[in-house]
C-alpha cells in the first residue's frame, strides 16, 4: 500500500507496488496530464517530475516513487497560476492534437529548471526523446525559448 | 428492417424533431421538408441535413448553439467553425456554443476527412448561420415596419434606423428555425468579415495545457472497467484453443470473452486487463494462415497480382515533337499513422441500447457499422458520442476499437468498458497507408515543353472506412464465430480520387494518360493515411519533373514555370523560391565532398482542386553513410480565404514536418503473418534533432473561397526533399523512404 506525494499531497494507494506509476496517476488519481503513449519509454507522453527530474511514468514502478515528490502537469501550474511554459505554449499555440503536450511541457519545464537560458540546440537535444506526430516541433521549441526569455 | 441500409440522416432528422420540440418551447411549427427541390446553390452538407435547426438554434433564453457533423482531430476545426458561425451571426466569438458530434443531436456530415471540414462543413454552417441571422432581422424589420437592409447587428442585438433595438433572444421567441434552410441566404462578403480571417486561439488548447479532461482517454464514468484484446499472432491466424479459466483466475479479471477467434479480457484495472490479454494471446493455440504476399516482395506483388486497371484521365493535344523521352518507376513503402496515443473507446450497454464514446472521424458511419454487428431494432438505439483522441492522420484504429469495447461491454451490461489499445497493437492492427508503385513516362520538346505524360499507379485501397453497403469494415467483426466479411474495397473516382489522387499532373502537358491499377485484395489491410494516394502521386510527378529537367539541362524552377498554366501555382512557386533565395542552375552531379548538399523544389495543388503549396528543401547528405539531413524548408501556400491564418500555418508546417518523417524514415516491415515494426524503435518518426528550420508564407486571397488545407503540404515537401537529395548526389533515389542504405547505394552506383 504505497504512500506517495503527488502534486504536494500525500496519497495512499492500494495497488501492486510494481504497477507502473502512469496507471496510478491516471486511473486511481484521475489525473489527465500524464498520457499513456507507447508504454515503452520511447515517446515521452507520460513524462512527470520525480524529485524535480523528468521521468517516464510508464517506466517507474509505483514503489520507486515512494518518498519522492511526484509532480504532474496539473501540479506544475493552473489556469490561475500557470507555469511560464504553459503560458508560452498557449502564446505560441504550440500544439495540434495536444496528446504529447503534457509530456512536452513537463520535459521542457525540467530543462528550464536546470538551465534557465538554453540555446535552441540545447532545447532540441533535451527534448529529443519526446515525440510529436502532428509536427508541432517548431512551435514547441519557440514556446520553450519564449518561456526562457521571460516573455511568456 | 436492415439497419445497415437505413440512411443515417433519416434517423438524425427524426431525432432532431424530438430535440427541436423540446427547444422551441411554446411553439408548434409544422413544416415539410423540401423534397428533391433543393436549388443547386445549397451547400452539399445542407442538402444532406436540410433543416435550419439542425445547424443553429437561437432560443428565447439568448443561448446561441450551433451544430456540426465535423470532429476535432487536432486540426483546429472546432475553433474555425465557431469563427464562421460567430461571423455570420454577428455575435462575439465567445457567445457561440459549438456542440460536438453526438449522433443523437448532430447533423450527419459523414467523415471528417479529405481536408473538407472547412470547405464543406464550414460552408454549410456559414450558410445556415447567415440564414438564421436574416430570419431574426426580418422579425425586427417586420416589428418596426423597417427595411431589413437598414438594420444592423451588434453582438447579437439588432438595431433599427430610429434607434430601436431587439436582442436575438427577443427575436428568436417570435420565429422558428425548425424549417428547411433557405437556399437564397447570402453569406457576408469577405470584406465584412471580422472573425473569419483572424487567428483566434484554439479553444481546446487551454484544457490540454492544464491537464483538464478533454481526451477520450480521460473519460472515467462511474463503475468503469478496463478491456483489452488478445490479438492473434498473424492476421490470418485462427484460434484453436484457449485456457480461459486460467486467465479468469488472474488478478483483477472480471470476464474473459471468446467469440470465434476474437478474444478479450475485462478487468478492474487497466494494467491488469493488459497483462491478462497479453497472457491470453501468448497461451492460446493459433493456427496460422498463408504467408503475406505469397512470400513475394511487395513491389513485385503490386506489379504482378491481379488488379483493376482504369484510365481515369486522358487528353490529346497538339505538341511539338519530343526532343527527349524518359520513363521512371518510383516506389513507396507501407506507412503508418503512428499516433502518439493509441486508439481508445468506451462502450456501455443499457438493455438494447448501446452508447459508444469514440474519436472516430465518422460518428454516423461508425454507428451504421456497429449496427451491422449488433443489429438493433432501430439504428438510433446505438448512440455514438465523439470525444477527442490523439491526432489521427486518417483511418487508424479508432473505429475498430469502438467495436472491441462494445463486444466486451456486452458481457457486463450497465457498466462502461474502456479499451485503449497498446501502441504495438495499433501499429500491427490499424489499417496502414498503402505501398505504391508509380510509373511515369513523358517527353520534352526542344523548347522545354512537356509533349506527353503518362502516369500509372499501382496501389492497394486507400479507403476502407466504415460506410453503408455489404460487409463490415470493423476489424474484429472478421474474427467472430459468425463473422462479417469486410466490404469489398472500392477506389474513389476523381475529382477526389484515392489511388489516383493527384495523379493528374498540375502541368500543362499535352497528351496525358493517367491510369490506376487497383488491387482490391490487400494482404496487409490498408486505408486512408493523410492525403491517401496524393502524397506519393504528386511526389512521383515532381521527382519525374526534376528527372526531365536534368535530362533537358534545365533549371527545375524554370522548367516548371514553362509548363504551368495556373497563375496561382506560379505565385506559390515564385514565392517559395524567393524565400529560399533559389539559384537557377542545372541539376548535375557534384564532385565528392565530405558532405553533399543540395536544394530541391516541390509543387502541388492538393487533389488538383484544393490548396496550392510550393516547398523548397535544402539537404545535406553524408556520403559515407547515405544519411540525409533536411536543413531547411521554405514553403508558400495559397489556401484561398484562410479562416484562421495561424491554424493554417500550423497545418502547413506540421504537414511539412510529418512529410519529412515519411520521406526519410518511415517504412513498414512484416514477417509471414503480420506487421512487425510496431514500436518507435522499429518504426521511428522524426524527432527534434531531425527537425529542419522552417520558413513559410501564406499568400492571402481573402476574396476567394476557402480551400482544403490539412493535407496540402505533404507532397510538395516530400518532393522538395527527394529532389534536393537528387541535387546533392546527382542520382535519383526513387524509393520512399530515402533510407541511408538506399541513398548510399545510389551514391556508389
Amino acid at each position: 500500500m504505497p504512500n506517495l506525494t503527488i502534486n504536494g499531497k500525500p496519497v495512499s494507494i492500494d495497488v501492486d507496488p510494481q504497477t507502473p506509476l502512469i496507471y496510478v496517476l491516471r486511473n486511481d488519481l484521475a489525473l489527465n496530464g500524464p498520457k499513456l503513449g507507447c508504454a515503452r519509454g520511447q515517446c515521452g507522453a507520460c513524462t512527470v517530475h520525480v524529485d524535480g527530474k523528468a521521468a517516464r511514468s510508464c517506466q517507474v514502478p509505483v514503489s520507486s516513487a515512494v518518498g519522492k515528490q511526484v509532480v504532474t502537469l496539473e501540479g506544475l501550474g493552473t489556469p490561475a497560476r500557470p507555469h511560464p511554459l504553459q503560458t508560452a505554449f498557449l502564446a505560441e499555440q504550440a500544439a495540434q492534437c495536444g496528446y504529447c503536450t503534457s509530456g512536452m511541457i513537463m520535459q521542457g519545464a525540467a530543462l528550464l529548471a536546470e538551465k534557465p537560458n538554453p540555446t535552441e540546440s540545447e532545447v532540441r537535444a533535451q527534448m529529443n526523446a519526446n515525440l510529436c506526430r502532428c509536427g508541432t516541433h517548431p512551435r514547441i521549441v519557440r514556446a520553450i525559448l519564449r518561456a526562457a526569455s521571460g516573455k511568456a | 428492417m436492415k439497419p445497415a441500409t437505413v440512411p443515417s440522416r433519416q434517423i438524425s432528422r427524426r431525432s432532431f424533431g424530438r430535440g427541436a420540440a423540446a427547444t422551441l418551447a411554446g411553439l408548434t411549427i409544422s413544416f415539410r421538408l423540401a423534397e428533391a427541390q433543393s436549388p443547386p446553390a445549397l451547400p452539399p452538407m445542407i442538402k444532406a441535413n436540410p433543416r435550419l435547426d439542425a445547424w443553429v438554434r437561437i432560443t428565447p433564453d439568448g443561448a446561441i448553439r450551433v451544430f456540426t457533423g465535423r470532429v476535432e482531430i487536432g486540426q483546429g476545426t472546432l475553433t474555425a467553425l465557431r469563427q464562421i458561425a460567430a461571423d455570420e451571426l454577428d455575435v462575439a466569438f465567445d457567445r457561440v456554443t459549438l456542440l460536438t458530434v453526438d449522433t443523437s443531436r448532430s447533423p450527419d456530415e459523414g467523415q471528417t476527412a479529405g481536408s473538407l471540414a472547412i470547405k464543406l462543413g464550414g460552408s454549410a454552417l456559414g450558410h445556415a448561420c447567415a440564414d438564421a441571422r436574416a430570419t431574426l432581422l426580418k422579425v425586427a424589420a417586420d416589428a418596426w415596419s423597417a427595411d431589413a437592409a437598414a438594420l444592423k447587428v451588434e453582438n447579437g442585438v439588432i438595431r433599427g434606423p430610429a434607434g430601436q433595438s431587439m436582442s436575438y433572444a427577443e427575436a428568436a421567441a417570435k420565429v422558428s428555425l425548425a424549417r428547411p434552410v433557405d437556399a437564397a441566404a447570402k453569406r457576408k462578403p469577405a470584406a465584412a468579415q471580422t472573425v473569419i480571417g483572424t487567428s483566434v486561439p484554439r479553444v481546446d488548447l487551454p484544457a490540454k495545457v492544464f491537464g483538464q479532461q478533454v481526451f477520450i482517454h480521460d473519460l472515467r464514468p462511474a463503475g468503469m472497467l478496463f478491456g483489452a484484446i488478445a490479438r492473434p499472432p498473424a492476421y490470418a491466424a485462427q484460434l484453436m484453443d484457449a485456457d480461459l479459466a486460467a486467465i479468469r483466475a488472474m488478478p483483477g479479471v472480471v470476464e474473459v470473452v471468446r467469440d470465434g477467434s476474437f478474444l478479450g479480457v475485462i478487468a478492474r484495472r487497466e494494467e491488469q486487463a493488459r497483462a491478462a490479454a497479453a497472457q491470453l494471446a501468448r497461451t492460446a493455440k493459433w493456427a496460422n494462415g498463408p504467408s503475406l504476399f505469397g512470400g513475394n516482395a511487395v513491389f513485385d506483388y503490386l506489379k504482378t497480382a491481379p488488379s483493376e486497371t482504369k484510365l481515369i484521365h486522358a487528353s490529346k493535344g497538339d505538341a511539338p515533337p519530343a526532343s527527349l523521352n524518359h520513363k521512371a518507376q518510383y516506389r513507396r513503402h507501407f506507412q503508418a499513422h503512428a499516433s502518439i496515443g493509441a486508439s481508445c473507446a468506451l462502450a456501455q450497454w443499457d438493455g438494447p441500447k448501446l452508447t459508444v464514446w469514440s474519436h472516430t472521424q465518422g460518428p454516423f458511419p461508425l454507428r451504421g457499422e456497429l449496427a451491422k454487428v449488433f443489429k438493433p431494432a432501430d439504428v438510433a438505439d446505438i448512440r455514438v458520442i465523439h470525444a477527442q483522441g490523439s491526432g489521427c492522420y486518417g483511418h487508424n484504429g479508432a473505429d475498430d476499437v469502438a467495436l472491441d469495447a462494445a463486444l466486451l461491454a456486452q458481457k457486463v451490461p450497465g457498466k462502461p468498458v474502456r479499451v485503449h489499445w497498446a501502441h504495438e497493437e495499433e501499429m500491427a492492427w490499424e489499417p496502414w497507408g498503402s505501398a505504391m508503385v508509380v510509373e511515369l513516362a513523358g517527353g520534352v520538346s526542344a523548347e522545354g515543353k512537356l509533349t506527353s505524360w503518362t502516369h500509372d499507379v499501382y496501389s492497394f485501397p486507400h479507403s476502407t472506412r466504415p460506410e453503408a453497403g455489404e460487409g463490415c469494415n470493423l476489424r474484429s467483426a472478421w474474427y467472430l464465430a459468425s463473422p462479417l466479411a469486410p466490404q469489398k474495397p472500392k477506389d474513389i473516382p476523381l475529382p477526389n480520387g484515392a489511388a489516383g489522387r493527384n495523379a493528374v499532373p498540375i502541368y500543362a502537358a499535352a497528351n496525358q494518360a493517367i491510369s490506376t491499377h487497383f488491387l482490391a485484395d490487400m494482404p496487409i489491410r490498408t486505408s486512408a493515411l493523410r492525403t491517401l494516394g496524393g502524397y506519393f502521386n504528386a511526389l512521383s510527378a515532381e521527382m519525374f519533373m526534376d528527372d526531365l529537367a536534368a535530362k533537358a539541362g534545365k533549371d527545375p524552377v524554370a522548367f516548371r514555370l514553362a509548363n504551368i498554366a495556373d497563375e496561382r501555382l506560379v505565385a506559390v512557386l515564385n514565392k517559395a523560391v524567393g524565400l529560399a533565395g533559389w539559384t537557377p542552375r542545372k541539376v548535375e552531379r557534384r564532385a565528392a565532398q565530405k558532405e553533399l548538399t543540395g536544394t530541391g523544389v516541390g509543387l502541388s495543388r492538393y487533389k488538383n482542386q484544393d490548396c496550392y503549396v510550393a516547398v523548397v528543401a535544402e539537404v545535406a547528405v553524408d556520403p559515407r553513410s547515405g544519411r540525409v539531413r533536411v536543413q531547411r524548408l521554405w514553403s508558400a501556400a495559397d489556401v484561398g480565404r484562410a479562416v484562421n491564418p495561424d491554424g493554417v500555418l500550423n497545418q502547413i508546417e506540421g504537414g511539412m514536418v510529418q512529410a519529412a518523417s515519411w520521406t526519410l524514415m518511415e517504412a513498414g516491415r512484416w514477417d509471414a503473418g503480420i506487421m512487425t515494426a510496431v514500436d518507435y524503435n522499429d518504426y521511428p518518426i522524426i524527432d527534434f534533432l531531425g527537425l529542419p528550420a522552417i520558413t513559410s508564407a501564406l499568400i492571402e486571397r481573402p476574396q476567394l473561397p476557402s480551400l482544403g488545407v490539412g493535407e496540402g503540404s505533404q507532397a510538395p515537401t516530400g518532393a522538395a526533399i527527394a529532389n534536393a537529395v537528387f541535387d546533392a548526389i546527382g542520382k535519383r533515389v526513387g524509393e520512399v523512404p530515402l533510407l541511408p542504405e538506399r541513398v548510399l547505394a545510389a551514391i556508389k552506383a
